[in-house]
């Protein structure tokens, strides 16, 4: 797969700190990349800097294989951003806002309508398209602007703390376009200090502090956890030497209690397969069930890294 | 139609606003003309009164504020990035927002310059068509230089950490073009610099003579405000392009200085002393060079950039970064030198400064230009273009006085370029520049990030 953003020893300088400190990675075409760390850590710096917003003191980022220095017209064409604090024309109708979200971003006068229409049936405000902007809820703004995003169907997507003030059902939907648009292949960013937002879509991690790279740099995570799969097992009266028996069934163990067992079943591999060994092992399984990696085990095992 | 422009009029000109605007001004017209049915002349000349301070107050006044709220609104209102991002043109920005912002504006302006056209065409007063032509350009140089100003405002805010808002862009374009139309107004600096024809040129009156060449005034005014216009929105739309993330390549502002130069030195010609329009040419554009030298945002990180690419000679790297002040400083000092050859050195001129003097006034110009630069680089930004402002009112006025203490004219000539004694003012000011650019290369060296 080919990388659709790469970003190599960038450094980013405001007039009294240093905001990134030579970050360097690259995001796979198609994935959905959480980009995480604390409040101040340099994510929405970076994201701007993506963006071919700002330009990076040192260093250099390609997306789509433009330069964002050489050619950032051609990122801007290429990308959707919507930033933390975004801003929408009140004034206008939900139709007339896209229709200049689409015409602006270079979409045809002949299939703007088409556009406008697909943009607000991604985001649920199809039976609101003659409501004024400003008098829109805070969720239904959110879904706007990512609408405007969205509705000139960019390559890649960075959304800046897009779930900030939403309340849960507004997140679920949230979720459910953005793995929508990945499917799409969008390859799409998305950054938070919450890693529970971005625990459904995301495909990969990467951990930012103090303006620069974390941990192992991109790791799998999330719904993109492909390093095998895992299953919780808890057994009725187990052996004193339960990690033991289990190892000699030649499965690897990831963690053990005393009657819980936390177990990495290869990629591929057959989990009933996995309790026909347990059970003919003579060990009594109470409970079997898939246990997956939260990006939240992703972000703290990078952080003890 | 251009996106910005559609966008602008359904905001700004939207059929219930216009209705509104209709409303106010037949109640404005109508209330006039019932005042002034029984005069003589009829109540023409009443109402062409009352259009043209319509005009006033919306071409002049709310079209140029509109203008420059067209991009600090949108910064306002956090809109900004999302217009950066757009696939439209720096030049389909630059017009959408200058004409769809002040739209409504010039739909009201219009009516004004209407009634005023009826009034001349039935007073048949000669050069009617001029002037109604001047007000309209006049009008879209002010909208022009508005929304160049925000945009440098977005710049420098940017630069410096914190937002750009209306109030800070609207005072410093305010205080600037006082301060130009106090300077070029003057009768000292008009005797001083020989350009006695600028009262002409401001008021209109009678001819002018430029270049030699005799025109009428009220037709030299409107072409050359024209041009001024056009100027006005070329700046616009180069800045429109730094804004978007594009590089520009020093060629514009350049021309524009040239024109400066060409434009200004035409009041100064007399046949056979070619001398005095280089010299004044030499000082608009050094002037352009402080205006320069507050406009740019105080990027350090681009000058390293530039100071770099330059001494390695790349000159594809170097050229868009060079600094705006850089262009005027070289172009007044090749003026200066032109002036030198053309006059003889220390020859004396009818009319407008010696070259020496000039010379003199270049080496103070070079040293300001440091002393902005020193303070403009300084731990507070925000606060750099004031105190570069004090900081050089305090050298030319205390330095003066301490001059004439030690010695009455040379004395004062070491802190002031004075004609007096202009080889100890080049002298005085070169060595000052010295110090002042060691100052300020240190501050910009330095990188004050953790």
């Amino acid at each position: 797969m080919s990388a659709m953003i790469e970003v190599s020893g960038v450094v980013y300088d405001y007039p009294a700190a240093r905001a990134l400190h030579g970050v360097s990675f690259e995001v796979q075409a198609g994935a959905v990349l959480a980009l995480v760390g604390p409040n101040g850590a340099g994510k929405s710096t970076l994201m701007r800097c993506i963006a071919a917003l700002d330009v990076p003191t040192e260093g250099t980022i390609k997306v789509a294989g433009l330069d964002v220095e050489a050619d950032p017209r051609g990122v801007h064409a290429a990308i959707g951003y919507l930033p933390d604090f975004f801003g929408l024309y009140e004034e206008l109708s939900v139709r007339k806002a896209l229709t200049y979200a689409a015409r602006s971003r270079g979409v045809a006068v002949g299939e703007t309508p088409a556009a406008v229409e697909m943009a607000a049936a991604r985001v649920q405000l199809t039976d609101r398209l003659e409501a004024r902007a400003g008098e829109l809820s805070r969720g239904l703004k959110q879904r706007l602007a990512i609408a405007q995003t969205i509705v000139h169907q960019p390559r890649v997507l960075l959304l800046d703390e897009p779930a900030a003030g939403l309340d849960p059902e507004a997140r679920r939907s949230l979720s459910d376009l953005i793995l929508s648009l990945a499917r799409d292949g969008m390859t799409i960013v998305v950054s938070s200090h919450i890693l529970a937002e971005l625990e459904d879509y995301s495909t990969q991690m990467l951990m930012i502090r103090d303006g620069a790279v974390a941990g192992g740099g991109v790791v799998a995570a999330g719904a993109g956890h492909r390093d095998g799969q895992r299953v919780e097992v808890t057994f009725a009266d187990p052996p004193l030497d339960l990690a033991e028996r289990i190892a000699a069934l030649g499965v690897a163990v990831e963690q053990t209690t005393a009657d819980t067992a936390l177990l990495l079943l290869p990629e591929g591999e057959d989990d009933s397969g996995l309790l026909g060994k347990l059970i003919g092992a003579g060990l009594k399984v109470r409970s079997f069930q898939a246990a997956r990696k939260t990006l939240e085990d992703a972000y703290l095992a990078e952080v003890a890294r | 139609m251009n996106p910005e422009f559609q966008r602008n009029l359904w905001l700004e000109a939207s059929p219930r606003r216009i209705a509104w605007a209709a409303v106010s001004l037949v109640l404005i017209y109508g209330a006039t003309a019932l005042v002034a049915r029984d005069s003589a002349s009829g109540p023409l000349p009443a109402m062409a009164g009352v259009g043209g301070f319509v005009f006033i107050i919306c071409g002049l006044l709310w079209g140029s504020r509109a203008a420059g709220g067209a991009v600090l609104g949108e910064i306002a209102d956090r809109t900004w990035d999302f217009q950066r991002l757009s696939a439209l043109t720096p030049w389909s920005m630059t017009w959408g927002k200058l004409l769809g912002a002040s739209s409504l504006a010039w739909i009201c302006a219009l009516t004004g310059v209407a009634l005023m056209a009826g009034l001349m065409l039935v007073q048949g007063q000669p050069g009617a068509l001029w002037m109604l032509a001047f007000l309209i350009a006049l009008a879209l140089f002010l909208q022009a230089i508005c929304l160049a100003a925000a945009l440098i405002g977005v710049r420098k805010a940017r630069a410096e950490g914190r937002v750009a808002r209306a109030g800070g862009v609207l005072w410093g374009l305010i205080f600037g073009l006082i301060l130009l139309l106090g300077v070029a107004g003057s009768s000292g600096f008009q005797r001083g610099a020989g350009l006695s024809g600028l009262s002409s040129f401001l008021y209109a009156r009678g001819d002018i003579t430029w270049w030699g060449q005799v025109f009428p005034a009220i037709a030299f005014r409107t072409v050359a405000t024209l041009a001024f216009a056009g100027w006005g929105l070329a700046g616009a739309w180069r800045l429109m392009r730094l804004e978007l993330q594009m590089k520009n390549l020093p060629v514009v502002w350049p021309g524009f200085l040239i024109f400066l130069a060409v434009f200004l030195g035409g009041f100064a010609y007399q046949p056979g002393a070619l001398a005095a329009p280089l010299l004044v040419g030499a000082l608009a554009v050094a002037l352009a060079a402080y205006a320069g030298a507050f406009a740019e945002p105080a990027d350090r990180v681009r000058l390293r950039q530039f100071g770099a690419s330059a001494a390695k000679g790349d000159l594809a790297r170097a050229l868009p970064l060079t600094p705006a002040a850089v262009i005027p400083f070289i172009l007044a000092l090749i003026l200066v030198v032109a002036a030198f050859v053309v006059g003889g050195a220390g020859s004396m001129f009818s009319q407008g400064p010696d070259p020496a003097q000039a010379a003199a006034l270049l080496a103070f110009v070079l040293r300001d230009l440091a002393v902005i630069t020193l303070f403009r680089f300084g731990p507070r930004p925000q606060r750099g273009d004031f105190g570069a402002v004090v900081a050089l009112a305090l050298l030319y006025a205390v330095g003066g006085i301490v001059g004439s203490v030690i010695s009455p004219g040379v004395g004062q000539a070491l802190f002031v370029p004075l004609s007096i004694a202009p080889w100890a003012s080049l002298a005085s000011g070169l060595a000052q520049a010295a110090i002042a650019w060691a100052l300020a290369w240190r501050r910009i060296k330095v990188p004050e990030v953790r």
